[in-house]
């Protein structure tokens, strides 16, 4: 992998000529070592040469039957997310994570202020008075992100062509993103394939018991 | 004897009493080992019952505590504090919280397994974690708490990461085991606790409710008990069940032997003085059984001895009508044998001596009858006198075979006639002989009887007188009759008695004996006038006899005269 990012940040000025081309699609696919599918997972591409301005819609992260929905959102870095509450219970939702530390005490609905995350990282999310609630932020510096479905595969569309750094994130990954960047070419046309095999940790997340009223709400 | 038969009575007694003490004392051991092992069984099962408790108890202190370290971890200050790195308001807020639970340590390790924060050495900073099995039992999502020995002090100790919602630390609470604990768990179960972990290959004691030297013991013994078994300490034997508690460490649970034996000791007590009385009882039965049995041997034995001493009137009495009565039937009807036999052998012997006297007719009569017919009396008697003449000379010149075999003839020749005429035998004096009648028993004849015996002694002398006389003895036989009144009984001492007569008429009879010549029989007057029609006499006339104031009238006696009919001899022929 390491090989790999060093042959990416080493491309030659050519593959710049190749941006010019016009667009071109990403197809990535994430497996585990056991060549199981891998669902949540953010694959996304930067190149060090284009300083790509990610693009800074408003995003949701919805709390839902006390759970957050979606498991993992990636944004690119700016963006504004609201926590809208749809259950008929307050939440509290926090984060300790370093690249965005924040707190919306005991609230019900949709929070005046959305919350701007700024730099780019993992921003593991947590509900005070739900153990079992984790959710995950995951700031990009960059627009050209998607996650993958249940399948294991997840399409970037509309790459402009030329050499790109591509990676993976989960909320499990037991080695560095940083150490998954593997060199792709987008070229118009025929979409780019780039296939990632990843070591997750076992999943720890708190068990949610059933409860009376979980069993209610379904 | 007797000795013996004491011991024979103190043997039955002592097997008697051995048997019952024997079966007592069987009884006894049995009891005993059986309470014993009923003690030991109900221990074990007190013990094991316990220690399904003690484990029930420790888990659900255990899930207590995990339970409320999961509670601390989940405080949102905590979080804040921890997540923020804030170590002074962490430390604070473990103290805050290890004082909500009472718990006696609250430590934060960070995920690699580093103390970050441990409330009784707040010092303690950076170093690993005591216990990182713990940790990894956390990891895996387990409920993680175990017994675990830190410095001298054994903890129970529960591990919970700290989620932010993602595990940012471990949390860990810990409750001291000590001798207070141990108390408290005493007080519970009425039962010696004591905690131990391996240290070096020994087990050393971490907390207990025992004592310092019941402590060294049971470190020392430990090894050699298994889950269950008898330790021997201070207080006696011990019943211990080891439980293992987590990790290397053991609870052990001790309970006195002699606590569960105290309630039996009562009934072993009265179980000991039943058997000391039925042994008292044993005892008595015994020597009366004994005394019953050796009794009639003891009267059997008395009445041996009795026989054996010559004493045949004895009788033994045993009622029983067992073996030892039949034996004392036997025994009388023994002795009863030997009476008769006695008797029958003095009646032989009495009637051997009176036949000395008297003709065995009469010595038969008088040993079938009473001997009072011996006792002293005066009576009319006739008493004869005879013997040889000349004999003093022979018996000086002859030889003494010759005289033994003449006086021998002589005898035999006239014994036989004594007895024939049922006279009464009263001496021999060598030739002499001295035979009266009318005595002992009394005859209506006396005179007839002397008479006509004087003249058979003298025909029958004078065949034996022809024969000496040719082998050149001169020698003669004269007799001499008298009668009158005679003091008549026993004469002599024990062992020689004699029957006597005594009186003139004796000396009378003698000295006509001695004035007769050969083949004269001399009789006194009274004797003839009471023979005069049996015999054929000549007067010899008024003899002068010494002793004799008055000359004596004599008449010889020549024969019989022929008798028509011969009561008297019919009487005198046997």
């Amino acid at each position: 992998m390491a090989a790999a990012l060093t042959a990416a940040l080493t491309l030659p000025s050519s593959s710049l000529t190749a941006v010019g081309a016009g667009p071109g699609d990403l197809e990535a696919i994430v497996k585990d070592e056991r060549g199981k599918p891998v669902a949540d997972a953010v694959v996304s591409l930067t190149s060090p040469a284009t300083a790509t301005r990610p693009r800074a819609s408003p995003a949701l992260m919805d709390q839902q039957n006390k759970e957050f929905v979606p498991l993992v959102l990636p944004v690119a870095v700016g963006t504004s997310v609201t926590f809208p509450n749809r259950d008929n219970i307050r939440h509290h939702v926090y984060s300790f994570s370093p690249a965005k530390r924040f707190e919306l005490p005991l609230y019900i609905g949709t929070p005046a202020a959305p919350v701007v995350f700024d730099k780019p990282g993992a921003i593991v999310l947590g509900c005070n008075i739900h153990d079992w609630m984790v959710g995950y932020v995951y700031v990009l510096p960059t627009p050209y992100f998607a996650k993958t479905a249940e399948d294991g595969k997840a399409r970037i569309a509309d790459v402009p062509a030329g050499a790109w750094e591509s990676r993976v994130w989960h909320p499990r990954l037991r080695t560095e993103t940083e150490k998954t960047t593997t060199p792709v070419t987008i070229t118009a046309g025929e979409p780019a394939q780039v296939g990632f095999v990843v070591t997750l940790k076992p999943d720890r997340r708190p068990i949610r018991r059933p409860t009376y009223e979980g069993a209610q709400g379904g | 004897m007797g000795v013996h038969f004491r011991s024979f009575r103190s043997r039955l007694v002592v097997v008697f009493l051995g048997l019952f003490a024997l079966i007592q004392a069987a009884g006894y051991f049995a009891v005993t080992a059986f309470v014993r092992a009923s003690a030991r069984h109900t221990v074990a099962e007190e013990l094991r019952l316990a220690s399904t408790l003690f484990a029930r108890q420790l888990d659900v202190r255990t899930q207590q505590l995990v339970a409320a370290t999961r509670l601390l971890s989940g405080d949102f200050a905590l979080k804040t504090a921890v997540a923020t790195s804030d170590h002074a308001t962490t430390a604070s807020v473990l103290e805050n919280h290890r004082q909500r639970v009472d718990a006696d340590v609250l430590m934060l390790a960070t995920l690699d397994g580093r103390v970050v924060i441990d409330t009784q050495r707040p010092a303690g900073q950076g170093a690993p974690f005591p216990a990182p099995r713990l940790l990894a039992e956390a990891e895996a999502g387990r409920d993680a708490s175990d017994v675990v020995a830190i410095g001298p002090r054994l903890y129970r100790l529960a591990v919970v990461p700290v989620l932010a919602p993602e595990p940012i630390a471990w949390l860990v609470a810990g409750f001291a085991i000590d001798d207070r604990a141990a108390a408290d768990l005493r007080r519970l179960s009425g039962l010696h606790v004591s905690f131990l972990a391996r240290r070096d290959g020994a087990f050393v004691v971490y907390a207990s409710t025992l004592d310092a030297a019941d402590r060294a013991t049971l470190a020392r013994a430990l090894p050699a008990a298994r889950a269950a078994g008898v330790l021997d300490l201070a207080g006696g034997e011990h019943l211990v069940r080891v439980e293992p508690v987590g990790g290397d460490v053991v609870v052990v649970l001790q309970e006195p032997l002699a606590e569960a034996l105290a309630p039996y000791d009562h009934m072993l007590l009265i179980l000991l003085g039943v058997a000391g009385a039925g042994v008292v009882l044993a005892l008595l039965g015994a020597v009366v059984v004994a005394r019953r049995v050796s009794r009639p041997v003891l009267t059997l034995a008395g009445g041996a001895r009795r026989v054996a001493a010559g004493d045949f009137s004895v009788a033994v009495s045993v009622p029983q009508r067992d073996e030892l009565g039949e034996l004392a039937t036997t025994f009388n009807e023994m002795v009863g044998g030997l009476r008769e036999r006695e008797r029958v052998r003095d009646e032989l012997e009495r009637t051997a001596k009176l036949k000395r006297f008297f003709s065995p007719q009469l010595a038969d009569a008088l040993s079938a009858g009473d001997e009072s017919l011996l006792a002293s009396h005066r009576r009319q008697i006739t008493v004869v006198f005879c013997d040889l003449r000349g004999f003093t000379a022979f018996a000086e010149a002859a030889d003494p075979e010759q005289v033994m075999r003449l006086l021998h003839e002589y005898h035999a020749t006239v014994g036989p006639l004594v007895f024939a005429n049922e006279g009464t035998l009263e001496r021999f004096t060598g030739d002499g002989l001295m035979v009266f009648f009318n005595d002992p028993v009394e005859c209506p004849d006396p005179a007839a009887r002397a008479v006509r015996m004087a003249v058979a002694m003298r025909d029958a002398v004078a065949t034996l007188l022809a024969e000496w006389r040719r082998r050149g003895h001169a020698l003669g036989f004269g007799t001499g009759i008298a009668m009158g009144e005679a003091t008549i009984g026993r004469i002599g001492f024990e062992g020689r008695f004699d029957y006597a007569a005594i009186g003139t008429v004796t000396n009378l009879s003698a000295r006509l004996c001695q004035e007769a010549r050969d083949g004269q029989i001399l009789v006194s007057e009274p004797v003839y006038a009471e023979v005069e029609s049996l015999v054929e006499a000549k007067p010899v006339g008024a003899l002068p006899l010494r002793g004799f104031s008055r000359p004596v009238v004599v008449f010889d006696v020549l024969g019989l005269r022929p008798q028509p009919t011969a009561p008297a001899a019919s009487a005198a022929t046997p």
